[in-house]
């Protein structure tokens, strides 16, 4: 929209002026006199709120004048009150003046600031001290140990706290606090060698015993995340810079989750309430959390190792509402914008000179769960009926095209992914042949009921029940708070149909636990993967973990609606900003913002 | 003084109800905090776990007995998830919530008592019928919508005449006074237009009610004309009434500006309270709860009060017809 924008521009060049010829009488009025001040706030270009209370005068003035002489028509002995009548009124056309002045005093006070912060301009190229970034997901409180969700470790992995190892945009395992590794031939014994001069924010030493202390805590005390860490067997400091950690059998996974929350290092000695402090070796500290609003971090100026943070504050604000997310980034209360909608991006796509958006890759899969052990789901024909019936080109170019197709359990991010689309590719017919066998016609359709969340929106449902109607199937959409999902789906298992995103990488196990919501139990599965996590190399890992996937996928106990893709949208001039992953795993060390001369 | 002390036993008794009430529905809910906290990959154990950490396994009636001794003591008790007190919790929201109320109270009140008594005084049925026009679609107007409108006209960066902020409140807070006021400003006037027109009806009728009353010949009769007879005394004798329906209003607005708190992110009472029951922190619901009931009965207690101090009359009708 580059023709508004040079709207915006012009208006703002004229209320600046009228700033400045204003400015002074306007702090002489507020100290007593007032007609001037309803002038005053015209003049600034007031809200219409002003315009609507002065039209209002006048129509008071010439509603009464009639009303006057109508009264003086009727009495005679009121022709002497006349004048006193006149001064009457006066009074009560000042009453409205006051009243408007009022408003008006508001007005122009909050225009004069306004514009008194916007003519401060830069004059040159500089990066910015403060950068704002917009998020979705709040976190509630910064218990990292024990509260789930990936926001927590969006905003405190990596920039506050840091793990023996860590991950990068593509989601493998490199360095952490320990700048090295090696694992026994049999598998069962890794030995990191950790960094020296380590220290924690509040300025104690970081050193083997910290790492030992955090993991022991972890497992003893089952915090998140601890049945992660499968087989585990104990964790010792060799010496300072050493640390041992044994496992009962071999476990291919163990350095990835070593890099996300099981791995994660505490100071053994500090004494904080973790829900609303954090004491980390990262980057950055927690300067200011409002639960569920913003976090402001700032630059951890003990901060050891090599990331240094690039800028010294960075606030990160949570947005419930998408509108407001978006005016929040077109008036520049935030420069980045993480996850936007792409149809709500398309402005600031189509103004490219003053802002980039892009799309990263992520590991959210949208599992459209089919209850396998459900009433009317357990007939595998319906299952696969629902695959070939989901048009998921059309699902995906309706949320704006940056979505990917995904065919099984695995994204294209984690170990094992294979393009497994073409094992139900969109065949309505198929699908009705399918469900005539099963004893459906559109006719005499299935009644099934879908539960989701209500953060999904309510588009997906509706386009999955006019997906699935031609084939017979009469789809109920039922959307509900995330904790009712939580009870209703998770815990009692009690749906025919349900959708959620599952952004967890390198969660395949779900597919091997029986008590799981999706009630999926296939021994070839637990047989591949269970393979897969004793292998000794990668590449034998992630093969093994292709043949389990491509068994799901045919089992069809779900269909894997989409890969949700993050859109960010950013000021140009913003550098260093993550876009893969960003919502899991959002390094913030590198964020700069150079604002641009003008 | 005995209708004070009576109102007042009144307020604690209603409290007390209230309490068992909010109590037992919040049990009602679907989910709990634990398995919110657990997230989508717990193993049940971590649940059940985290449940006994929390106090949750213990007998409900145990559960209410401590939180009520709570109250007693001025203790609305500590979030489960955020691990704050309730108290400062509530406190934090207020301060962006109440000044918004007042704001769009004075808004309202601006819009609403001047229009409604202009539309009184108007005797051209036209104008009459315009004035009615305007209350009719004022009134109507969905507060979403009409924050929107003005997002689209004012907001900076989207609004035609982009001069105010149109989300978020400062993160200093009110220390920031300049730009923490600015960011009300919008949001008030959503609230204030709309309430505005409401009560320019409420005051319509009230003073309408008033000018066919005998008190206006009575006035008039004595030599003021009606416009006169209509402020001096007719205005009078409406402030009860319209006393009423502001301080209703008042109490209303906390909750009722939670979808413009939501729309203008805003952290107040309406949209912590969404988040919070969202995550079932049962705990922090119901003392937020229960502090919005009290105040709303407070607001009506003092309503009642003002309404006797302002009207002698009602207190002489009482005492006629108890002898």
């Amino acid at each position: 929209m580059p023709t508004n924008s040079g709207a915006y521009g012009e208006n703002d060049a004229t209320d600046s002026k009228a700033t400045g010829n204003n400015e002074n009488e306007t702090a002489a009025n507020v100290a007593g006199s007032s007609a001037n001040v309803s002038d005053n706030a015209t003049n600034t270009g007031s809200t219409g709120a002003n315009a609507n209370h002065d039209a209002e005068a006048k129509n008071t003035g010439s509603t009464d004048e009639t009303l006057n002489a109508h009264v003086k028509g009727t009495s005679v002995g009121n022709v002497s009150g006349g004048t006193g009548g006149h001064g009457k009124k006066k009074g009560w056309t000042w009453a409205i003046v006051a009243a408007v002045v009022v408003v008006a005093l508001i007005a122009a006070f909050v225009v004069i600031r306004n514009n008194r912060k916007a003519s401060i301009a830069p004059a040159q190229v500089h990066t910015a001290d403060s950068v704002t970034i917009g998020l979705k997901l709040a976190p509630t409180n910064l218990d990292i140990r024990n509260q789930s969700g990936s926001s927590l470790d969006q905003v405190l992995v990596g920039n506050v706290y840091e793990g023996l190892v860590a991950r990068d945009s593509q989601n493998k395992v490199v360095p952490g606090l320990a700048k090295s590794w090696e694992k026994s031939a049999d598998g069962m014994s890794y030995t990191f060698h950790l960094n020296r001069g380590m220290n924690f924010s509040n300025g104690d030493k970081l050193d083997a015993s910290d790492v030992a202390w955090s993991i022991n805590e972890l497992v003893a005390k089952h915090y998140h995340d601890s049945e992660a860490l499968m087989n585990f067997k104990s964790v010792t400091a060799t010496d300072a810079d050493t640390v041992k950690l044994d496992l009962t059998a071999p476990y291919a996974n163990l350095l990835w989750e070593l890099a996300c929350r099981p791995g994660l290092v505490f100071d053994k000695n500090a004494n904080y309430d973790m829900k609303t402090q954090a004491v980390g070796s990262g980057p950055y500290t927690v300067a200011k959390f409002v639960p569920n609003d913003s976090i402001t971090l700032k630059a951890n100026p003990k901060y050891w190792g090599t990331h240094k943070a690039a800028t010294s504050t960075i606030v990160l604000r949570y947005f419930g509402d998408d509108n407001a997310a978006v005016n929040a980034l077109k008036s520049g209360d935030v420069q980045v914008l993480a996850p936007v909608t792409e149809n709500l991006a398309e402005p600031f796509v189509k103004d490219n000179a003053n802002y980039r958006v892009a799309a990263g890759d992520d590991t959210d899969k949208f599992v459209l769960a089919m209850n396998s052990k459900g009433a009317k789901t357990s007939d595998l024909r319906v299952r696969q009926a629902i695959r070939y019936a989901i048009d998921h080109k059309q699902l995906i170019a309706s949320r704006g095209g940056a979505d990917k197709p995904l065919g099984g359990p695995i994204p294209s991010l984690d170990p094992g992914y294979q393009d497994l689309t073409g094992l139900y590719p969109h065949n309505v017919e198929k699908a009705k042949a399918l469900m005539k066998e099963a004893g459906y016609t559109p006719d005499h359709p299935l009644e099934l009921r879908l539960t989701y969340a209500n953060t999904y929106g309510t588009e997906l449902g509706d386009q999955l029940r006019s997906q699935l109607k031609p084939i017979g199937i009469d789809l109920k959409v039922n959307v509900v708070e995330f904790s009712t999902w939580l009870q209703d789906v998770l815990k009692n298992k009690d749906y025919d149909l349900s959708m959620v995103d599952h952004n967890e990488s390198h969660d395949f196990s779900q597919w091997t636990q029986d008590s799981y919501y999706y009630n999926y139990s296939n021994q070839k599965v637990k047989d591949y993967y269970n393979q897969a996590m004793a292998a000794s190399s990668d590449s034998q890992r992630d093969a093994l973990l292709a043949k389990a996937a491509r068994v799901v996928s045919e089992d069809a106990p779900a269909d894997w609606l989409f890969n949700y893709r993050i859109t960010t949208a950013m000021k140009s001039g913003v550098s260093g900003f993550p876009l893969n992953l960003n919502q899991t795993l959002l390094p913030l060390y590198n964020v700069r913002y150079m604002t641009q001369v003008k | 003084m005995r209708f004070v002390i009576r109102r007042f036993l009144l307020f604690v008794a209603a409290l007390l109800a209230i309490s068992v009430v909010i109590f037992a529905a919040l049990r009602i809910l679907p989910g709990d905090v634990a398995s919110v906290m657990a997230g989508l990959n717990a193993p049940p154990e971590r649940v059940a776990q985290l449940r006994s950490q929390m106090g949750l396994d213990r007998p409900l009636i145990v559960q209410y007995f401590s939180w009520m001794g709570g109250l007693l003591h001025g203790d609305f008790g500590t979030s489960l998830l955020t691990g704050r007190s309730i108290s400062s919790m509530v406190a934090m929201r207020a301060s962006v919530t109440f000044p918004l109320i007042v704001l769009g109270l004075v808004v309202a009140l601006a819009i609403g008592l001047t229009l409604g008594v202009v539309a009184t005084l108007a005797t051209r049925p036209a104008v009459r019928s315009a004035f009615h026009f305007v209350a009719i679609v004022g009134g109507a107007i969905p507060a979403l919508w009409g924050g929107l409108l003005l997002i689209l006209l004012f907001g900076r960066g989207t609004g035609l005449l982009g001069i105010l902020p149109s989300q978020g409140f400062p993160e200093a807070g009110w220390s920031s006074f300049g730009s923490a006021l600015a960011s009300l400003v919008l949001p008030a006037l959503t609230v204030g237009i709309i309430d505005g027109a409401s009560l320019m009806r409420y005051t319509r009728s009230a003073l309408g009610d008033v000018m066919n009353s005998g008190y206006i010949d009575q006035a008039m009769a004595c030599g003021y004309t009606r416009r006169q007879a209509a402020l001096k005394v007719g205005l009078r004798l409406a402030t009860p009434q319209l006393v009423s329906v502001v301080g209703l209003m008042f109490a209303g607005m906390i909750t009722g500006v939670m979808v413009i708190e939501s729309l203008f992110a805003l952290p107040g009472i309406g949209a912590g309270l969404i988040t919070d029951l969202g995550n079932r922190d049962l705990i922090a619901v119901q003392s937020e709860l229960f502090m919005l009931a009290a105040f709303f009965l407070f607001v009506g207690f003092l309503v009642d009060l003002l309404h006797r101090f302002l009207d002698p009359r009602l207190k002489h009708a009482v005492q006629g017809g108890a002898q």
